[in-house]
């Protein structure tokens, strides 16, 4: 032991080398809920890789396991058969330092400020007050919402409820963050405004972010790769490169580009819709 | 908003103009002679007639209210913990559900001769008839609460690694806080009924007792002055219950029961996304 800590850094290998932090693995995943009158399969053969810092939309019909999917890759739900391998290790339960989740505007607890939100992953785990206090503070400020941190959700409109949220899933900083419709319940222009100030936080950041939407228009105006997803039993029908340049602005939305993509993803849904 | 200001004082200060208003009115009518004394005697004949026998109403005051305190323990301590117990675990839920609400529905008060056969016609009879009473309630609305919360929420404190005891202690108990405060205010409503009406029927002490004992004699001044009593204990209770509800506020906001407070709160900051 002591020889080795003489040794100079650079002929250490890391156990986990630093270009799998972030890096999402998906391998002939299946996912079949047993009811009391059959089984569903609800996911099949489902195989694919996230490069780290990549911003990857799940798209499909309702009811295709997009959900499922991504419930998967958080720990929150276990697959059948196949595996998934977060930052290059299997995620058998919830890891938020590995993985920060994002949900639709109801999951923050309303009884506690904005900053608390932020805080909470962080008091589960006993991280002392004050460490705490200006890690969510960063957190707030990050997603914009500097000095908001008093209030209570219900002060908060949907949009900065959302911000909270994604403040919540960074906190403690992450390299993989899984957002699931985060921008469902959030009206058109508020919708199209959070894209953009995601997109923002994620160039800040460089976080892998897996993303699920029903929003076709949504999905390619984010990605860099948008994976469509077949009706139940859900399967991967086609996965697509979005080379549009980035910063994304709003005149891309009417190019010929975006509305061939768009128009591939939509042939894919009708068909299995 | 200015308007509403008013509308809100003059609202607060017209309930008391009210208040006033029947104070002045029980005082007069019985002494102009509209309404005989028999029935209503004048309210200063009401305190003459308790404040000289003070101690015969304040020894039935302290019966009560032990009868009060000790149901109460019973009823809200009971119904919190078995309203948990069955709101969160599905099987008893539909198991006992079902009972529990018909029971509600049945007029508990007749098995109160029973229950003196049993406890005998002191204070036990009381209590167990009061607790019973009170618990119903408590434990319907505690069991709903915890029915109701919002799996999202639970859902977003595994994906940031709650365990089991902290998914409880920091997102069940504050999310059921509000229906169980409901809960209480019914329940404890009811306990003091139940302990009333119990001496009233059979019994040898209390204020009930009282009330009872002096309308066989056409006492009506005594009997308004145990009245008042009761009176005064109902709005007692009533104002702890608000006292603990003020301290809870921040668990309301933002849920159903806090919404009404919310309007008035929010209505004066519209937050920009």
């Amino acid at each position: 032991m002591g020889e080795n800590a003489m040794q100079p850094l650079a002929n250490v290998t890391p156990l986990k080398p630093p270009a799998r932090a972030g890096a999402i693995e998906v391998k002939n995943v299946g996912q079949v809920f047993k009811t009391r009158s059959q089984d569903v399969v609800a996911l099949e053969d489902v195989s694919l890789e996230v490069k780290p810092g990549r911003f990857v939309v799940l798209v499909g019909p309702s009811g295709c396991g997009k959900s499922t999917l991504l419930m998967m890759m958080a720990g929150l739900r276990q697959q059948t058969s196949g595996t998934i391998t977060i930052s290059g290790a299997p995620i058998p339960e919830p890891d938020p330092d590995r993985v920060g989740v994002v949900f639709q505007e109801a999951s923050l607890f309303p009884w506690l400020t904005a900053e608390d939100n932020v805080e909470f992953p962080l008091a589960l785990r006993g991280v002392p007050k004050a460490e705490r206090r200006t890690k969510a503070q960063d957190a707030l400020k990050l997603v914009g919402l500097d000095g908001f941190g008093k209030r209570h959700p219900h002060e908060l409109s949907g949009g900065m409820k959302q911000r909270v949220s994604i403040a919540r899933g960074l906190v403690q900083d992450p390299p993989v963050l899984l957002m699931d419709e985060p921008f469902a319940a959030l009206d058109e222009q508020t919708r199209m405004t959070m894209g953009d100030e995601l997109l923002r936080i994620w160039a800040a950041t460089g976080k892998t972010v897996v993303f699920v939407t029903h929003s076709l228009t949504e999905a390619v105006y984010l990605a860099d790769e948008v994976i469509v997803m077949s009706a139940r039993p859900g399967r991967i029908v086609d996965h697509l490169q979005v080379q549009l340049p980035r910063p994304r602005t709003y005149e891309m939305l009417s190019g010929d580009a975006f509305g061939a993509l768009r128009d591939r993803i939509w042939r894919h849904i009708r068909k299995s819709a | 908003m200015s308007a509403k200001m008013t509308a809100k004082i003059s609202a607060k200060t017209l309930r008391y103009l009210i208040v006033i208003g029947l104070i002045a009115l029980w005082e007069l009518l019985p002494r102009t002679g509209l309404i005989p004394e028999l029935f209503l005697p004048s309210l200063s004949s009401t305190l003459i007639a308790g404040w000289s026998d003070a101690a015969e109403y304040g020894h039935a005051l302290a019966v009560t209210l032990y009868e009060v305190v000790v149901s109460m323990a019973f009823a809200c301590g009971g119904g919190i913990l078995l309203g948990a117990v069955v709101g969160s675990l599905p099987r008893p839920r539909v198991l006992i559900m079902p009972m529990v609400s018909s029971l509600y529905a049945v007029p508990l008060v007749i098995l109160y001769p029973v229950f003196t056969v049993w406890l005998g016609i002191g204070s036990e009879s009381k209590i167990a008839f009061a607790s019973i009473y009170g618990f119903l309630p408590t434990m319907l609305a505690t069991a709903a609460g915890i029915q109701t919360i919002d799996p999202q929420l639970l859902l977003a404190a595994r994906s940031m690694g709650a365990t089991l005891t902290q998914r409880l202690v920091r997102v069940i108990i504050p999310a059921a806080i509000p229906t169980v405060l409901s809960g209480l205010r019914v329940g404890g409503a009811l306990v003091i009924v139940g302990v009333v009406v119990s001496e009233m029927l059979i019994s040898s002490a209390g204020i009930g007792y009282l009330i009872s004992r002096y309308r066989t004699i056409l006492d009506s001044p005594h009997v308004f002055a145990g009245v008042l009593l009761v009176l005064f204990m109902a709005i007692a209770f009533n104002a702890a219950i608000r006292w603990i509800e003020r301290k809870a506020a921040i668990w309301q906001t933002g849920t159903r029961a806090g919404q009404a407070n919310d309007e008035i709160a929010s209505g004066a900051m519209q937050p920009a996304t």
